[in-house]
C-alpha cells in the first residue's frame, strides 16, 4: 500500500483526493480515528495526518470531523447507486389506498444497499435517528444475512421498526444525517433497509417479565404509549393503558393515511401488547380530575395524549362552510373508504361534487405542504377532487418528506411553495375562493417573510383544509407543568456530537437544505426532557411533552420515560416502599477548592448513611446524570464582592437555566462564603422551584473548618427527603 | 456504600449513541521518540500552584492582561496625533520607540509569546470578534472564513514578509527614528485596523498566526524562552480524548485560537498564551509549564522550512538594521536613489538585496555544507509540502537556521538598546507632558542610563551571550540531526559551529562599526 502525502490542490479526478494541511495539521487524530475507510493514517516523524488516496472514498467524514480545518478532500464521493424501490400509483386513483410505496425486493437488492453503508466509526446517522437506533449494527446484520441479530439491534432502541420505516421523514432524520448526504450524495436507503428486516422477519411481540410491583397507568395508545407500555411490560409492570379513541394507535390509525401506512401494519403493536399483559380501556376519555384519580391509584402515570387539535390559521372567511381541519377530513375520508358508497356519501356530506363529465372535479385547498397536508391532499385525489396545496415556505426548505412531495405531484396533487392565504372568500356562507400572497424565505432557519406588496392571486375553491399541523389539547396541557418544551438546544452544542461532525454540513441537500444536525440536538432536548417526571409520578411524552412531533420521536420518549420511571421506581401514596438504596447525585462548582471539599463531607455522609452517592462537578452533570438520581445536592461557591453582584457563579447560573423539569425532585443546596452569602441560596432555590423540584434543605457553609456543618446539612437533608416523601427511615436507608 | 467521586459510571441505561460508536484506535507509532524530548518535565508546571491556576482558569485572565496595553496604546493614539510634535516629549513616540520595544524582545527572550497573550492590537480585534471582553460567547462577530488554504501553507513565512515591508515603511517614513510622533500613531492605527479587518473576515487568531508582522520574530526568538506554554500533562489522557474541547472549545473556553493542540505541542512557536485551551480541558489535563532556556530551539523533532527561511530573511533584515548606519550603506543607497528617483533612504532594492543577501549567504553557507560534509543518500520526502519537504540541502540549511535563532534575537534585541539607554527616561517627561508639565529642559529629558561607548560594549555583551547560546544550540542541534547525515561527524559540528560564530563576530563587528559611523 502506497501512502502518498498530497499537500497541493491537484486537479479533479475520477478519484477524491485528500490534502493536509500540514502547517494546521495539529495531529489530534479526530480525522484518523473517525475515517470509516482506514484511509488516514499518522505520520510518526511530523506528527501530522497522512492519507492514501487509494482507499479514499470522498465522504468527507474527516473533514467534518478535524477541529482545525487542516483537511480538503477533492474529488467525487463515491457512494454508489442507492437501490431504488418501486412507487405503485394505483390506476384509477379513486377509492385505492393500497400502499404505494413498496419495499425492496429481495435479498439482492438489500444486500447490495447495505454494501453501501460505511459503517461509520462515529456514525452520524445515529445521531441524526431520533431513536438513535444502531443503523451500521443493524445494516451489516443484514450484509450477514442474520435478522434475529437485525432485530435485536433494533429491539434495543425502537419497538416500531415496521412503521417507523414508513413514515418516518429518514431525509431529515437518520439518511439526512448518512455521512454520503452530509458529503452532498446521496445516502443509504436506511428506511428501506430497517423495513426490508421487518418485511422478511416480522417484528418479535414483547415478552412480559418477572412482576415487578408497579402499577401504572398509559393516558394515549399512541406511539408515545406504545413505546412506554412496551418498554414496562417487558420489566415486568403492571400496565393500564387508556385510549380516548374506539381503536388504538392514536394518530398513526387516524392520521395516516392507509396507502401510506396500512392498517395490518399499525395493529400490530397493539396486538402483540395486549397479548403480553397490557390492559386497554378504548374510549375512555382522560379529564383532569381523571388523571389525579389516576395517579392516586397508580405508582405512576404516563400521559402520551399527542397533538389532536388541529391548527387552524386565523384568517378572514376561516369560519365560512367549507372550511375544515385536517383531522376532521382524514377521519371521515377514512371511514368513507371502508364502506362501499362510502365516498359518494362524503363528498355530499362535504358539500361537494363529483367529476362532471368534461372530468372538472371539485377543488381543495390544502394549506401548509408538510406530511399532513401531503396526506389531505393524497386522500383528496382518492376521493375523485383535484387538490392543491400551498405552503409559505420555499421549497429549498421544505419540511415534507421529498419522496411524499414527488408521490403527490406524481398524483396530480398541484404543490406551491412560497405562498400563503391571506384570506377566503365565500358565497351564501359557502367558501367559493382563496387569496394567495407571495412569499419569501432566504434561510432555511428563518421563517418567510409575506411580501404584502405584491397583489395576491385568487383561486376558486370548493373546499379548504387547514393542514399547519397539530397542538395538544390546551386543557389538559394545563395539567402538565413546564409543557411544551421546545426541542430548541442552548448554549454550546454536546461535545460528542460536535465531534462527530454531525453539525458541520447543517444543509444537506439530500434533507431538503435542513439542520439536519440541529434538528437533531433539539429532538434531543426533547427526549432528555422526556425522562423527568412533570410532576411527581407523573410522565409526560411524545406530543403532549413537546408539541406537534413525529411518530419515531414519541415512541422514544416513550421508552426514555419508562426507563426513568422503572429506575426511579415510585410508589403511589400508601405503598409500602421498596428496600432499595437512593440515589443521590452531589454536584457541586468549586473555584479554590472549599465547595469540593464540603461536596465530598455531604457526600461521604450520605454514603454513610446508605444512599447510593454519586458525586460530579457541574459541568459533566446533564439531563442522563440528573435522570439517574433520586436526590440532587447542589454546592456552589459564591461570587461577588462582599455586598455588590453576590449571587450564583456565572457557570452555576448558566447550568441552572438550563435544568430540566424536575417534578417532584428532592433537592438540597449549599453554598460556601467567605463574607456573606447573601441571597445566593435564594436564587438557587428559585430556579429550583420553578422546574417543580422540593427544596428539602439549604445552607451556607463559611470556608474553612466547615466539614462539622456540611454533615449536619447532609443530615438535614436526609430529614428533609424523609419528611416530603412521607416516608419510612428505612426507605431512604436512614439507620 | 462507596462514594464515586467525579466518576462516569451510573446505572442509567446505556447511551444508544455511544453504544453505536467504534471509533477506530489512536495511532502511538513514534510517540515517545517523538514527544519525549520536547515535554516539560512534571515539577516545572505553574498550575500546579493553585493561586496560579486559579488566576489563569478566570476568563478574566487574558482581559486583564490586555487592558493595560490597551489603554497605552490608545493613549499611543490619541497623544501621538494630537500631542507634542517633539518626538523625545510625546508619549506616544517615546513610549513606543524607547521603551516597548526593547521590553518586548525582553519578554520573548524570557517567556515567549507573552506579547502576545497581552497585544492590544490582536486583544481588541479578539473582543470585537467575540463580542465580549472575557466571557465564552456563542455567537461571534464577523464572517469567520479559514485563512485560504496556499497561503496557509506558507506557514510563517507571511508574517515575515509583513515584518519586512512594515519596517520599510517605517525606515521610510522614520517613524521608529521617532520621527513625528503622529506617524507613530498612524501606524498602530494601521496594526489594529488590519487586525480588525483579518478578525472579522477569518475565524480565530488568523492574523496573529498568519499575517502579524511580529509573529515570526517572537515565535522564534520567543523559542529560547523559558516558558513552554500550555503543554498536556498526560499524553495518553490527550490520545483518548474524543471531544478536544481544547481545540474546538467547550462551555469554558474557546478552541485554540492559535491552531495548536496541547497534545502535540513540541514548542513554544505557536502558543499564544491565552489559556483558552487550560479552560477548556474537561479534563484538567493542560498545565502551563516552563522550560529550560533554549529547548524549544534544541529539542523539537520536526524542523519546519517556513520557520527556517524566517529566521534567514529575519537575519537578512537585522542585517541590513546594522549595514545602513555605515557611510558605505549611504554611499550606495543615494547612488540608487538618484538613478531610480526614490526620494530619500531607504532604496526598496537595496533593502530587499541586502536582506536578501543575507538570508541567501546564510542558504549558500549552508548548500555548500551540504555538499560538502553531508551524505548523498539522504531523502527526499514530501515533495508537495514546502513546510516539511526534505532533500539534502534542507537537512542542514533547516537545522542550521534553528540553531542561528540565538545569534538573531540577541541581535535584534542589542539593536533597540541604544534607544533604550539614551532615551528611555524621556518616558517620564513624556507623561508628563501630558498633563501639561515639563518640558525639553527637564533634567531627566537629557538623562542618559548609559553614554554611546558603553552601549556599544553592552551591545556586543549582548551579541557573545547570543552567540554562546547559539553555538552550544548549534552544537546539540548537530550533534543529533547532522551526524546522521553527514560524513564527517566532527567536521560537521566544527563546521556549524564556526557558522555560528562567524555570524556573531559579523553582528558585532558591525555594532563597532555603526558606533564609529556615528
Amino acid at each position: 500500500m502506497a501512502i502518498a502525502m498530497t499537500d497541493n490542490q491537484t486537479a479533479v479526478t475520477d478519484r477524491p483526493q485528500v490534502h493536509v494541511l500540514v502547517d494546521r495539521c495539529a495531529g489530534c487524530q479526530e480525522c484518523v480515528i473517525r475515517c470509516p475507510a482506514g484511509a488516514l493514517d499518522m505520520d510518526p516523524g511530523r506528527w501530522v495526518a497522512i492519507a492514501d488516496d487509494e482507499r479514499c472514498v470522498g465522504c468527507r467524514q474527516c473533514v467534518r470531523t478535524c477541529p482545525f480545518s487542516a483537511i480538503l478532500v477533492t474529488g467525487p464521493a463515491l457512494a454508489g447507486t442507492r437501490v431504488t424501490t418501486e412507487v405503485v400509483h394505483p390506476e384509477p386513483l379513486l377509492s385505492d389506498v393500497r400502499e404505494v410505496r413498496q419495499g425492496l425486493r429481495g435479498w439482492d437488492e438489500a444486500l447490495a444497499e447495505a454494501q453501501r453503508c460505511l459503517t461509520c466509526p462515529d456514525p452520524t446517522c445515529v445521531r441524526g435517528c431520533p431513536a438513535h437506533n444502531d443503523i451500521p449494527g443493524f445494516i451489516a446484520a443484514i450484509a450477514e444475512r442474520d435478522l434475529d441479530k437485525a432485530h435485536a439491534i433494533l429491539r434495543r432502541t425502537s419497538v416500531l421498526p415496521d412503521i417507523c420505516s414508513r413514515v418516518c421523514n429518514q431525509s431529515a432524520q437518520c439518511e439526512g444525517a448518512c455521512t454520503w448526504s452530509l458529503a452532498g450524495d446521496t445516502p443509504v436507503a436506511i428506511g428501506q433497509l430497517e423495513r426490508f428486516v421487518t418485511q422478511e422477519r416480522p417484528v418479535p411481540p414483547p415478552q412480559r417479565g418477572r412482576d415487578a410491583d408497579l402499577s401504572v397507568a398509559i393516558v394515549g395508545a399512541g406511539p408515545g404509549g406504545i413505546g412506554a407500555a412496551w418498554a414496562l411490560v417487558e420489566a415486568g409492570a403492571a400496565v393500564t393503558v387508556y385510549e380516548r379513541d374506539p381503536v388504538p394507535a392514536g394518530l398513526l390509525g387516524w392520521g395516516i393515511p392507509d396507502f401510506t401506512l396500512p392498517q395490518t401494519v399499525v395493529s400490530r403493536p397493539w396486538g402483540q401488547l395486549e397479548e403480553a399483559g397490557v390492559t386497554l380501556h378504548c374510549g375512555a376519555e382522560v379529564d383532569a380530575e381523571a388523571l389525579e384519580q389516576l395517579l392516586a391509584d397508580n405508582d405512576a402515570v404516563v400521559v402520551a395524549t399527542g397533538a389532536s387539535v388541529p391548527v387552524r390559521l386565523p384568517i378572514p372567511g376561516a369560519d365560512l362552510d367549507g372550511v375544515t381541519d385536517a383531522t376532521t377530513f382524514l377521519k371521515t375520508a377514512q371511514a368513507a373508504f371502508e364502506s362501499d358508497d362510502g365516498v359518494p356519501a362524503w363528498l355530499t356530506a362535504m358539500g361537494l361534487h363529483p367529476a362532471d363529465e368534461a372530468g372538472k372535479a371539485a377543488h381543495v385547498l390544502v394549506l401548509g405542504a408538510g406530511n399532513t397536508a401531503m396526506d389531505v391532499a393524497r386522500t383528496a385525489r382518492r376521493l375523485g377532487l383535484s387538490a392543491t396545496c400551498v405552503d409559505w415556505l420555499d421549497e429549498r426548505f421544505s419540511l415534507a418528506r421529498p419522496d411524499e412531495l414527488a408521490e403527490a405531484r406524481e398524483e396530480g396533487v398541484v404543490v406551491r411553495f412560497a405562498r400563503t392565504v391571506s384570506g377566503i372568500e365565500g358565497e351564501g356562507g359557502r367558501v367559493r375562493s382563496a387569496r394567495l400572497t407571495l412569499t419569501r424565505q432566504e434561510q432555511a432557519d428563518r421563517p418567510p417573510k409575506v411580501l404584502d406588496g405584491q397583489p395576491p392571486e385568487t383561486v376558486d375553491v370548493d373546499l379548504v383544509v387547514m393542514a399547519m399541523g397539530y397542538r395538544p389539547d390546551p386543557e389538559l396541557a394545563a395539567q402538565l407543568p413546564g409543557t411544551p418544551v421546545r426541542r430548541q438546544a442552548h448554549g454550546v452544542p454536546d461535545r460528542q456530537w460536535t465531534a462527530s461532525g454531525v453539525l458541520a454540513n447543517p444543509a444537506s441537500a439530500f434533507a431538503f437544505h435542513n439542520p439536519v444536525g440541529t434538528l437533531a440536538l433539539g429532538r434531543e432536548v426533547g427526549l432528555q426532557a422526556a425522562a423527568f417526571p412533570v410532576r411527581d409520578r407523573l410522565w409526560v411524552v411524545g406530543d403532549a411533552l413537546v408539541g406537534p412531533s413525529t411518530v419515531v420521536e414519541a415512541m422514544s420518549q416513550g421508552r426514555r420515560a419508562a426507563a426513568a420511571l422503572l429506575a426511579a421506581r415510585p410508589r403511589r401514596p400508601g405503598k409500602r416502599e421498596l428496600e432499595r438504596s437512593r440515589r443521590a447525585l452531589v454536584c457541586y462548582a468549586s473555584e479554590g477548592g472549599h465547595t469540593a471539599n464540603a461536596a465530598r463531607s455531604v457526600a461521604d455522609e450520605l454514603a454513610d448513611k446508605g444512599l447510593s452517592v454519586r458525586m460530579l462537578p457541574i459541568d459533566r452533570v446533564g439531563p442522563a446524570e440528573l435522570a439517574a438520581a433520586d436526590v440532587l445536592v447542589l454546592g456552589s461557591w459564591v461570587k461577588g464582592f462582599v455586598v455588590a453582584n453576590v449571587g450564583p457563579p456565572p457557570e452555576v447560573r448558566a447550568w441552572l437555566d438550563r435544568l430540566p423539569r424536575l417534578g417532584g425532585m428532592p433537592v438540597a443546596l449549599f453554598c460556601t462564603y467567605a463574607v456573606n452569602p447573601r441571597s445566593t441560596l435564594a436564587q438557587m432555590a428559585k430556579s429550583f422551584e420553578q422546574r417543580g423540584a422540593r427544596v428539602v434543605a439549604s445552607s451556607a457553609l463559611r470556608h474553612g473548618g466547615n466539614k462539622v456543618a456540611a454533615v449536619a446539612f447532609a443530615r438535614r437533608t436526609l430529614a428533609g427527603v424523609r419528611e416530603t416523601e412521607g416516608a419510612t427511615a428505612g426507605a431512604v436507608g436512614v439507620s | 456504600m462507596a462514594v464515586y467521586v467525579e466518576d462516569r459510571e451510573s446505572d442509567a441505561p446505556a447511551d444508544p449513541v455511544s453504544t453505536a460508536v467504534h471509533l477506530q484506535p489512536t495511532r502511538r507509532t513514534g510517540l515517545a521518540e517523538r514527544f519525549s524530548p520536547t515535554d516539560p518535565e512534571p515539577g516545572l508546571e505553574l498550575t500546579r500552584n493553585p493561586h496560579v491556576a486559579r488566576f489563569i482558569r478566570n476568563r478574566k485572565f487574558q482581559f486583564l492582561l490586555i487592558v493595560p496595553n490597551q489603554v497605552i496604546f490608545w493613549t499611543v493614539i490619541f497623544v501621538g496625533i494630537a500631542g507634542t510634535a517633539i518626538p523625545g516629549l510625546n508619549f506616544g513616540a517615546a513610549i513606543t520607540w524607547y521603551v516597548w520595544f526593547c521590553l518586548v524582545f525582553v519578554m520573548m527572550v524570557v517567556v515567549g509569546r507573552a506579547w502576545c497573550a497581552m497585544c492590544p492590537f490582536g486583544g481588541f480585534a479578539e473582543w470585537i470578534q467575540r463580542r465580549t471582553f472575557w466571557r465564552r460567547t456563542q455567537k461571534t462577530l464577523g464572517l469567520g472564513r479559514k485563512f485560504p488554504e496556499p497561503l496557509a501553507r506558507l506557514g510563517f513565512l507571511i508574517p515575515v514578509v509583513s515584518f519586512i515591508v512594515l519596517t520599510w515603511i517605517e525606515e521610510f517614513f522614520n517613524i521608529a527614528g521617532p520621527g513625528n510622533p503622529a506617524d507613530t500613531s498612524w501606524m498602530v492605527v494601521g496594526i489594529v485596523s488590519s487586525a480588525l479587518i483579518f478578525f472579522l473576515v477569518f475565524e480565530r487568531r488568523t492574523f496573529c498566526r498568519y499575517v502579524c508582522p511580529l509573529s515570526t520574530l517572537i515565535g522564534t526568538v520567543g523559542s529560547m524562552g523559558s516558558v513552554a506554554g500550555f503543554r498536556t500533562k498526560d499524553r495518553e489522557v490527550c490520545l483518548a480524548c474524543q471531544t478536544k474541547d481544547c481545540m474546538r472549545g467547550s462551555e469554558k473556553g474557546y478552541g485554540c485560537p492559535w491552531y495548536t493542540w496541547p497534545g502535540s505541542a513540541d514548542s513554544n512557536l505557536s502558543c499564544g498564551l491565552c489559556s483558552e485551551c487550560y479552560k477548556s480541558c474537561p479534563e484538567g489535563n493542560v498545565g502551563l509549564f516552563l522550560q529550560r532556556p533554549l529547548t524549544s530551539v534544541v529539542a523539537p523533532r520536526r524542523r519546519r522550512a517556513d520557520v527556517a527561511w524566517g529566521i534567514a530573511a529575519l537575519w537578512g533584515l537585522v542585517l541590513f538594521q546594522q549595514f545602513n548606519a555605515t557611510n558605505a550603506y549611504t554611499s550606495l543607497d543615494n547612488w540608487l536613489n538618484r538613478y531610480m528617483a526614490i526620494p530619500h533612504y531607504p532604496n526598496p532594492v537595496d533593502y530587499l538585496g541586502i536582506i536578501a543577501l543575507g538570508a541567501l549567504l546564510l542558504a549558500g553557507v549552508a548548500w555548500l555544507v551540504s555538499r560538502g560534509l553531508g551524505r548523498r543518500d539522504v531523502p527526499e520526502t514530501y515533495r508537495d509540502s514546502f513546510v516539511d519537504r526534505t532533500s539534502r540541502f534542507r537537512a542542514f540549511f533547516v537545522p542550521m537556521a534553528y540553531g542561528l535563532i540565538p545569534v538573531v534575537g540577541a541581535d535584534y534585541f542589542a539593536r533597540q538598546l541604544p534607544k533604550f539607554f539614551k532615551h528611555s527616561a524621556r518616558v517620564v517627561p513624556a507623561v508628563a507632558h501630558i498633563a501639561g508639565f515639563m518640558s525639553t529642559s527637564s533634567t531627566i529629558y537629557g538623562f542618559h542610563i548609559l553614554s554611546n561607548g558603553w552601549i556599544v560594549v553592552v551591545q556586543v555583551a549582548v551579541i557573545i551571550a547570543g552567540t554562546a547560546a547559539a553555538a552550544w544550540a548549534t552544537w546539540r542541534i548537530a550533534g543529533r540531526e547532522l551526524v546522521p547525515v553527514s560524513r564527517n561527524a566532527l567536521g560537521v559540528r566544527l563546521t556549524t559551529l564556526s557558522v555560528v560564530l562567524a555570524c556573531g563576530a559579523a553582528a558585532s563587528v558591525l555594532y563597532v562599526l555603526m558606533h564609529a559611523a556615528s
